[in-house]
């Protein structure tokens, strides 16, 4: 008898963008929230195209503690018009259980009955044979392995025990958070489904994050998936496959530079000549480019972000080199060259800060485009 | 280019040649009045360089001479390749020449290229830069023309020495740059770097404002969601532990138990009670029975002492009353026999004064009989002493008798001298017949020499007279008899016949003041202190009285004796009696006080036993012993009662603490049920508004914000730069641009004013103000003088400037100085020799008596001598 699941987490429903800048005419921020609430009907079709019967979500349904009602209730309505699915959804730190209590009050009220919400830390059996080990996140931030609790929990003789928490195995703020990578042999777990990193990862051949099915980060660079996961009986190996469910592909991309070379058309060498519209792209140019090449970058960035659903061009990290033929462009001689001049050494000073030197560097970038504006 | 000669012909007065010859280097002075064609001679200069010879214009025609003509113009210039003559003539035959030694070297129109090259080529002429019109004080003025020349002339210098004004300073691309970089600066911040209303700046950092107050807001009323949903668990906990069945049931149970256990104890506490007010009653009844028989025993005692020491006191009174009128009998006689012996005392002292007057009377008599011989005898010394006196002061002195005794001799010896020379007649007598012969003065002696100084007669008895004239010798001047005048009035004076009774005189007044020294001595001796004083103690020595019954002075003093030792006797009698009657009456009143202290006290004594009434003291002290044993009873009663009570304090916190546990339990619950509803309804509320929905979404609105305004900031921050850069920029090149003419003005203006600076106008080419001592001073609201001397140095500056490029041009001012007064006119002349060094000056000027100073070669404008 194999059991087939789908896993999925953080669809952080509600999730409202604010951060993306919203071009006057666009509507991207719209679409990306449309997208998250979407990945229910992707992950329902994929459940239904793999013959799943269950979904589980690993934590961060929705994206914050109390979300407006039309995004609950619209969340709710769409897994209950997947009847065919049983989704089991466990509070994440975004949800958790403590500030999220009338959320987790209206779903328990309010949800289909396809929907069960795993407030307990207990034991559940999920269908014949198979145990569910739900480890619900209490607070925010908490101070100890959220899936300890696995260790305790008891199962029937023979069943599957699948385990489902919600953290990282890495403990980036010394909390003393982290899930133990090894859990699963601890706890003695078929499965553990975890939730919490946007990004897929496998983390041992019975511990697996599914990602987020809809990306919201430029840092993963592939679009979100979710996990269909099949487990033989106990103690066997589960066969884990990857489907993909986002519509937005967010991805950032490294644009090395050196003088001389024409800056603009490496940019336009480096993008992707399809699916523009639903791509969000970061490029971080590096490097070097002389003053000319500064501008002609900035101008093919504008020229094709409007291409892009999100497009961002970053030069922080990205130095120019001034030549004396750009101070030339401004004057060989007189006033001009020598505010020229003061503005280069005062860019590549070493005793002034950074902050200063930038400005330095932009004034005379911009010294440079007035010149040659007047000069057109 | 040095001019050495110049020569007009034709030009206005000057219709037959003239010239100027024998121009030096350095400083050429023509110093000419008015009217004497000085600025005729500048423009035919002006004409000659400038004016084409085919220039029929208005400066040209203005040469002409009324009668009309054609103006001919010949300068000789001396250049490094040598000397040249140079040639115009205009209207009639219009010429241009150059001759060098005597050779055409060019004509017309290669002529006029051989000036313009002369004086520079298209580098700026020497024209309104160093050659300057009369009138021409101030660096500005003249025509448009002229003024946009002398510009152009500037400007070709400055650029001849520098670069382009225009490449130094940016020009119009600076100014464009420089615009555009503040408009776009204007359209963030104002002009003081603030941000501008209305503009993105501002927007920004309003939106960044109103955002993080949203995004404040939210988070607090987030924190007070996550509050409420703590509180609400923590209520709903506390609740459901107080409303459990079980719970509920223990504490009512509690609560009863210890009621009825606080009942029991309450009865049992109240029965002690009980017994207790019996015991302190029967205490009472004991300890009153006591006292009372205490009284009883106490009152009849005092009774007793008191009338026992009042029976002592009443005859302690009586004796001392006695006592008392024995000593003042005592006293009263004392008091008789002490009047008695003070009686017999005075007695005694009278006796005694008698016998002591008598002595004294006795003792007078004497003494006065003495005292009186003394008297006499001083009153005798006395009167001698006056009488000597007297005669002391009668008779010649011993001076006056030294004065008769030198005119006595001052006589003899006049008389000797005269006798001397005299005619003398010496007699001898025969014998018996001596005395015969009489002279004036009786008979003459014999053989005694008369001397004759006069005609004398001689009688001679019996003879008759004998008349003798001596010779008027001569000798008989009178001093003779001067000297007996003198003599005899001095005697006169002190009332003497001759000289034998004034030495008499004398001595009797010298015996006379010995005698009245004795008599003073004496006097002395006898009344030291004067005459009076021994009368004075005549009367002080008493009359002696007439009493003759005076006793003897001895009896006296020992009667006396006797007197006194009796009446001291009687005195410490009296006294004695005094004390102890006093004694007395002080033991009567302690004794009366006692008696009447004590009386009272009896009095006392027997009113408490008359309070105490008609009792018997056997029945006292059986009702002590009866009340003492229902004490004892009672007590017995009392502990064995209270020796079984229950702990009623344990029992009461028993009591409280359970009712209170009930209490609280109920007010607890009343106070969280209605706190639940509350915190549901705020939970609902604010999940309901979606709070950190909203607030996740305003993060994240607030970072965009934030990077805006950074970017902003960083954009006003390049454009604040830039526009510091490019002003920056613009005045140090401005700085460049005129050094070299502020390098060659520096010395000549410290001629003037130390520490003095122009600043320049980057448009006019001039120096626009002047600086002195920190102030700015703007040129055109300078005094007249002050101008021109700024217009004059600049110009030798723009010369020196010309020199270093290679191009010599005379310095040529017609009256540039006007306004200056004589101060300064030595200092400008210092700053024209200054310059003069190298290069060759031209002074045109009317005013000759102040240029005289200026030195120089003098110049002659002449008429050629054909």
């Amino acid at each position: 008898m194999t059991f087939r699941f789908i896993h999925a987490s953080d669809l952080h429903i509600g999730r409202k963008f604010a951060n993306i800048p919203q071009p006057p005419d666009g509507n991207i921020r719209g679409r990306l929230m449309e997208a998250r609430h979407g990945a229910i009907t992707k992950l329902a079709q994929a459940a239904r195209d793999r013959g799943a019967a269950h979904v589980l979500l690993a934590g961060d349904t929705f994206d914050t503690a109390t979300p407006s009602p039309a995004v609950v209730r619209q969340a709710l309505t769409a897994m209950g018009e997947a009847p065919e699915v049983t989704w089991w959804i466990l509070p994440g730190n975004h949800d958790n259980l403590r500030d999220a209590e009338p959320l987790w009050d209206v779903i328990s009220r309010d949800a289909p009955t396809n929907l069960r919400a795993l407030t307990d830390a207990a034991a559940i059996e999920m269908a014949e044979g198979i145990t569910l080990l739900p480890c619900p996140v209490a607070y925010r931030a908490g101070a100890s392995d959220p899936s300890a609790p696995l260790d305790q929990m008891q199962s029937p003789e023979g069943h599957l025990r699948i385990g489902l928490a919600h953290g990282g195995v890495t403990d980036f703020t010394e909390s003393g958070d982290a899930i133990a990578p090894d859990r699963d042999r601890r706890a003695g777990l078929d499965y553990l489904a975890l939730g919490d990193w946007h990004g897929r990862m496998a983390v041992s051949e019975r511990v697996h994050y599914c990602g987020t099915p809809e990306q919201d980060r430029f840092k993963h660079g592939q679009r979100g998936v979710c996990l269909a996961v099949d487990i033989a009986g106990p103690g066997a190996a589960p066969k884990v496959e990857e489907i993909e469910t986002g519509s937005f592909l967010w991805s950032e991309a490294e644009l090395a530079l050196h003088p001389r070379q024409d800056a603009a058309a490496a940019l336009n060498a480096l993008l992707p000549t399809t699916g523009r519209r639903d791509h969000l792209l970061r490029v971080t140019a590096r490097g070097w480019a002389g003053l000319p090449d500064r501008a002609d970058l900035a101008r093919a960035a504008e020229t094709c972000a409007p291409d892009f659903a999100h497009f961002d061009l970053v030069t922080d990290a990205l130095a120019t080199q001034y030549e004396a033929g750009d101070l030339d462009e401004i004057d060989r001689g007189g006033a001009l060259r020598l505010a020229a001049e003061a503005l280069v050494s005062e860019a590549e000073s070493e005793t002034l800060s950074q902050a200063e030197r930038d400005v330095a560097a932009d004034a005379l970038a911009r010294l440079h485009a007035y010149v040659q504006g007047a000069k057109t | 280019m040095k001019i050495r000669a110049i020569t007009l012909n034709n030009v206005r007065r000057f219709t037959d040649p003239a010239q100027v010859v024998g121009i030096g280097d350095g400083i050429n002075v023509l110093s000419e009045p008015n009217e004497h064609g000085k600025s005729t001679l500048f423009d035919a200069i002006q004409a000659l360089f400038f004016k084409p010879f085919g220039s029929r214009d208005k400066d040209v025609a203005a040469l002409r001479p009324h009668a009309g003509g054609a103006p001919e113009v010949t300068v000789e210039v001396e250049t490094d390749e040598g000397r040249f003559s140079i040639f115009k003539r205009w209207f009639q035959k219009p010429l241009a020449t150059v001759h060098r030694s005597g050779t055409l070297i060019a004509q017309a129109d290669e002529a006029e290229a051989w000036i313009a090259q002369l004086l520079g080529g298209d580098a700026g002429g020497p024209s309104g830069l160093i050659w300057v019109r009369q009138g021409m004080t101030a660096l500005t003025g003249g025509s448009g023309k002229e003024e946009k020349l002398a510009l152009e002339a500037r400007r070709d210098l400055m650029t001849s020495v520098g670069a382009e004004v225009e490449a130094m300073t940016g020009g119009r691309r600076m100014d464009k740059a420089l615009a555009q970089c503040r408009d776009e600066l204007a359209h963030y911040a104002t002009a003081t770097g603030r941000p501008r209303t209305g503009g993105p700046w501002k927007e920004a950092r309003d939106q960044v404002e109103e955002l993080s107050a949203e995004h404040d807001h939210l988070a607090s009323t987030a924190r007070e969601l996550h509050d409420a949903l703590a509180e609400r668990q923590r209520a709903r906990r506390a609740l459901a532990e107080l409303e459990a069945p079980d719970v509920v049931e223990e504490r009512r149970q509690k609560l009863e138990m210890t009621r009825a256990a606080h009942a029991a104890a309450t009865r049992h506490a109240e029965e002690v009670e009980t017994l207790a007010r019996a015991m302190d009653l029967a205490r009472l009844n004991a300890e009153s029975a006591t006292t009372r028989l205490d009284s009883y025993r106490a009152a009849e005692a005092e009774q007793k002492a008191a009338l026992a020491e009042e029976t002592r006191a009443r005859q302690a009174t009586d004796a001392a009353r006695s006592a008392l009128a024995e000593r003042r009998t005592a006293l009263e006689a004392a008091e008789v026999s002490a009047q008695e012996a003070r009686t017999a005392l005075q007695t005694a002292e009278d006796q005694r004064r008698r016998a002591q007057r008598a002595v004294a009377a006795r003792e007078g008599a004497d003494r006065r009989r003495a005292l009186e011989a003394r008297i006499k005898e001083a009153e005798e010394a006395r009167r001698r002493m006056e009488t000597a006196a007297a005669a002391a002061r009668s008779g010649p002195d011993t001076a006056a008798l030294q004065r008769l005794e030198a005119l006595s001799a001052e006589l003899s010896a006049s008389r000797a001298a005269r006798d001397a020379t005299a005619t003398q007649v010496i007699v001898h007598y025969a014998s018996g017949s001596s005395g015969v012969i009489h002279g004036d003065d009786g008979p003459l002696a014999d053989g005694t020499a008369l001397p004759l100084p006069r005609s004398t007669t001689l009688r001679i008895d019996g003879i008759g007279s004998l008349e003798i004239h001596p010779a008027a010798s001569g000798q008989e001047d009178g001093s003779v008899e001067a000297a007996t005048a003198k003599l005899q009035t001095a005697l006169d004076q002190i009332g003497a016949a001759n000289l034998t009774e004034a030495r008499a005189a004398t001595a009797a007044r010298a015996e006379a003041a010995a005698r009245q020294g004795e008599a003073k001595a004496v006097l002395a001796s006898l009344a030291p202190n004067g005459i009076d004083a021994l009368h004075q103690e005549l009367a002080a020595i008493p009359t002696p009285t007439t009493e003759t019954d005076a006793p003897d002075i001895e009896t006296a003093e020992n009667a006396l004796q006797a007197a006194q030792t009796h009446h001291e006797a009687c005195r410490i009698i009296r006294e004695t009696a005094a004390e102890a009657l006093a004694d007395a009456k002080a033991d009567a009143a302690r004794s009366d006080a006692l008696l009447t202290s004590l009386t009272d006290r009896l009095q006392r004594a027997e009113a408490q036993q008359a309070k105490l009434g008609d009792v018997a003291e056997e029945d006292l002290a059986t009702q002590t012993v009866t009340t003492a044993a229902a004490l004892e009873a009672a007590r017995l009663a009392h502990a064995e009662k209270a020796k079984d009570a229950p702990d009623a304090a344990s029992l009461q916190a028993a009591l409280t603490r359970a009712e209170s546990v009930e209490t609280q339990a109920r007010d607890e619950i009343a106070r969280l049920r209605p706190l639940l509803a509350r915190l549901s309804e705020r939970i609902t509320r604010a999940s309901g508004d979606a709070v950190e929905e909203r607030l996740a979404e305003t993060q994240e609105q607030l970072q965009a914000a934030e990077d805006k305004l950074a970017r902003i900031t960083h954009e006003v921050a390049v454009l604040t730069r830039l526009e510091a850069a490019l002003q920056d920029a613009r005045n140090e090149a401005r700085e460049r641009y005129f050094t070299p003419i502020v390098k060659e003005l520096k010395p000549l203006l410290q001629l003037l004013w130390p520490d003095a600076e122009l600043t320049w106008g980057e448009e006019s080419l001039l120096p626009h103000a002047l600086i002195r001592g920190g102030r700015e001073e703007p040129i055109d609201v300078l005094s007249g003088g002050t101008q021109e001397q700024v217009a004059l140095l600049v110009r030798l500056a723009f010369a020196r400037m010309l020199a270093r490029a290679g191009r010599i041009v005379p310095v040529i001012l017609d009256d540039a100085l006007v306004f200056t007064d004589d101060d300064r006119i030595e200092r400008m002349f210092d700053a024209l020799h200054r310059q003069a060094g190298d290069m060759q000056i031209i002074v045109l000027t009317c005013r000759q008596r102040a240029f005289r100073a200026l030195g120089g070669q003098a110049l002659r404008l002449q008429m050629v001598k054909e």
